[in-house]
């Protein structure tokens, strides 16, 4: 199992935001996370990065593992777990930085300074990213100047390049048009031979598209996880299917 | 391509195994059928097995691709005309099978070869299996334009099946003791008749899947 | 009473007038100094030594001495104001202890400049024995404009998105990295208008050099930051309320006050064209 959570259980404050979660993601597979808004399923993404650090009054039980390690033992160091979990945002975030600077960025900031090696790594994260003929030929512009798409794509190399195992994406085409959805959605399809990736969607015909499994929360609970065409063909449980087939709330 | 189409010719291709298969078992009918090959015969009813088995498969696949990837307009009158194409060649399968069946019966060995000629057996199963093939190729080129052809053999294999029985009536008359015989050959014309309706049915969901166009329980001579 | 509409024409017109009456002001300042101003300017008065008790010659120790004095303050209050801002916005984690930082500053920055000008002279002249000189001089001043900075700088990283720290933090940068990286060159546009509006400030200032830095004449210029510097603002003042003969160096006083506008005026347009110029480099 690339990564399993163990009872998790994570507070804001007072409020319990995840509530006994148990989950084991399989290696190279895509897994998506639906539900209703604030069930969970975005700060559950984040515990497996720990973005979740800097939020004040926080609290976690339970075990997060990645690769059969512990993430959150005194002694993994949150940098180097960052660097081997990757994550694409909502918001296509290019920094204000050329196209091959914004790739390159995670290599510099991770202590690689082989010039030859950086220029490699950025061609190769680009190819993977299905971006590469698109900005060959501009890879010293700014990254301001591709579409919302490209911008987002340029994000997924990003995190491409530091060789991460896992690629955690939170609604990572929600901002965008209909056929770069499209391009990130087969982008996707495509990233699970090499990588392990969690996506948080709200788009329910997205999880089904480019899924294996689907985990299905509400009010911070996991309420079924399975494999995608069980979850959208025979749904377990009578709250899955009323979430899928629209008849919840 | 893109994931979703090869979702899609991935359960084509499987329609087109399925549907050679059938072209297969129908043509071994045949020859069991006017050979009296009783060899033939068990390697058809064996084979039916498989037949069924690609309906399930394809059934499933079908249900998954609508169940991940709401396929829309043409994918998914593609989704559901190969559920209702699968499910038909499994019945042709069925009753080639049937055929194969009344072939190894002992009931008849004494039959003269003249009546099953002049009922045009033979002929009438090319007819059907022309119109199998023509299905086939429709569905390969994505082309409707032999659909009246197919419904034009569809009525010869009527007739052929109309004038089977007033045949096969005198020939009862005049054979009391062949009856038996005689009443095996009628109902293997009418599974031959059934197949002739069912490559008709393929068509029509091959109109629908291509053409968006419904003929179903229309005049058939109101065709363009 | 009125309708609706009439009060509406009735207070956009007092409004108006408002306005520009305020233009107006500003207009006839600028225009009655730059009037009397632009008779004496030339280039002797810009490159010359002040001569006959200041009633002639030019300005041109003035001048080296105010860049020399924003030149000091700038070294001292930019990375300390920068540094103390980007803790409080970056780093400080304790919410009660920022917002006392923050209201210290602000009262600093509200401090009379005057009491700024006397505490550099206990402090640096005597305390720390500086003496008169640029280097006292351009702490005083450099104390006077770090609640500015620190102010600009801090709205510059706020308005900073989140999206990007997050987005380098998750690529394993650290804190720091992601502000060197990051952070700071999104908001270097806007730190630098923080800082050449401070230039300004500095340039203009008169109270905190009076007893700090600025010398009434001096023959040459300054050799060491910790030689008296003449500076725009004191000369000005000196030579419109005490030289040696007030009359005969008013034009010299018009000219200054020129001077000193327009190096004022220069450094805002510069702070706009900095702006503008960044701003199209890194589009939001």
């Amino acid at each position: 199992m690339m990564i399993e959570a163990k009872n998790i259980n994570f507070y804001y404050g007072n409020f319990h935001a995840l509530k006994g979660i148990n989950i084991a993601i399989p290696a190279n597979t895509v897994t998506a996370l639906i539900g209703p808004s604030g069930c969970g399923k975005s700060t559950f993404l984040r515990l497996f990065n720990r973005m979740n650090d800097t939020i004040e009054n926080a609290k976690l039980t339970g075990e997060c593992l990645v690769n059969g390690q512990n993430i959150y033992d005194k002694t993994v160091q949150v940098d180097a777990l960052r660097k081997n979990v990757g994550m694409v945002f909502q918001k296509p975030n290019p920094f204000p930085k050329s196209i091959y600077e914004n790739v390159a960025y995670g290599l510099k900031v991770n202590g690689v300074s082989d010039k030859k090696y950086i220029a490699e790594r950025v061609e190769q994260s680009l190819v993977a990213a299905a971006l590469w003929d698109e900005v060959k030929d501009k890879l010293h512009q700014s990254a301001f100047a591709l579409s919302g798409g490209q911008q987002q794509r340029l994000c997924i190399a990003r995190a491409l390049a530091i060789s991460p195992s896992v690629l955690l994406m939170d609604e990572p085409a929600s901002a965008l048009d209909p056929i770069s959805t499209s391009k990130i959605e087969e982008l996707i399809h495509g990233l699970k031979e090499k990588y392990t990736i969690v996506i948080v969607t709200h788009n329910m015909q997205q999880a089904a598209r480019v899924s294996d499994k689907t985990g299905f929360f509400m009010y911070g609970e996991l309420i079924e996880y399975s494999d995608t065409k069980k979850m959208f063909l025979n749904p377990e449980n009578i709250q899955t299917q009323n979430y899928i087939t629209g008849r919840f709330g | 391509m893109k994931h979703t189409e090869l979702e899609i010719q991935e359960l084509k291709i499987q329609v087109k195994q399925m549907w050679n298969l059938v072209i297969a078992q129908l043509s071994k009918t045949k020859i069991a059928l006017l050979e009296n090959n009783t060899a033939l015969a068990l390697e058809v009813i064996s084979q039916e097995k498989r037949v069924n088995a690609y309906e399930l498969k394809i059934e499933s696949d079908c249900e998954n691709y609508i169940a991940l990837y709401s396929p829309v307009a043409v994918d998914l009158r593609l989704a559901l005309s190969l559920i209702k194409v699968s499910n038909t060649l499994e019945r042709i399968g069925d009753f080639a099978e049937g055929i194969a069946r009344h072939t190894i019966s002992q009931e008849c060995k004494t039959i003269d070869v003249k009546i099953i000629e002049d009922l045009g057996i033979e002929k009438m199963i090319d007819i059907v299996l022309e119109m199998l093939l023509d299905g086939y190729i429709a569905f390969e080129t994505e082309n409707t334009k032999l659909t009246e052809k197919i419904m034009s053999l569809d009525i010869q294999v009527d007739e052929l099946y109309k004038n089977g029985f007033y045949i096969l009536a005198e020939y009862i008359k005049e054979n009391p003791l062949e009856t038996m015989c005689a009443l095996r050959l009628i109902i293997i014309l009418r599974k031959v008749e059934r197949i002739g309706d069912h490559c008709n049915n393929i068509i029509e969901d091959i109109v629908f899947y291509v053409d968006a166009e419904v003929l179903k329980h229309n005049n058939k001579t109101s065709l363009k | 009473m009125f309708s609706k509409n009439i009060q509406q024409k009735i207070a956009f017109h007092i409004f108006r007038l408002l306005s520009f009456s305020i233009l107006g002001v500003l207009v006839w300042i600028l225009g009655f100094i730059i009037y009397n101003g632009i008779q004496v300017i030339n280039w002797e008065f810009i490159t010359a030594f002040p001569k006959e008790g200041m009633t002639e010659g030019g300005i041109f120790p003035a001048i080296i001495g105010t860049i020399y004095l924003v030149i000091g303050s700038m070294m001292f209050a930019v990375p300390l104001g920068i540094m103390s801002a980007i803790y409080i916005s970056e780093y400080a984690s304790n919410q009660k202890w920022v917002k006392f930082i923050r209201i210290m500053t602000n009262n600093l920055a509200s401090i009379p400049s005057i009491v700024f000008g006397l505490f550099g002279m206990a402090l640096f002249v005597h305390t720390f024995g500086f003496g008169d000189s640029i280097l006292a001089g351009s702490l005083t001043l450099g104390i006077l404009i770090i609640p500015l900075v620190i102010r600009t700088t801090e709205e510059a990283l706020k308005a900073v998105p989140e999206s990007y720290r997050l987005g380098s933090i998750a690529l394993g940068a650290t804190k720091f990295q992601t502000i060197k990286n990051v952070v700071f060159p999104i908001a270097f546009p806007n730190i630098m208008t923080g800082i050449i509006l401070s230039v300004g400030r500095v340039s203009g200032e008169t109270a905190p050099i009076l007893f700090t830095v600025a010398a009434y004449f001096l023959p040459k210029l300054p050799q060491s930051i910790f030689d008296q510097a003449m500076a725009l603002p004191y000369h000005l003042y000196v030579i419109a309320t005490s030289g040696t003969d007030i009359e005969a160096s008013k034009p010299i006083a018009y000219g200054t006050a020129f001077v000193l506008i327009s190096i004022v005026l220069i450094i805002n347009l510069l702070a706009g064209w900095i702006r503008r110029y960044f701003e199209k480099q890194n589009p939001k």
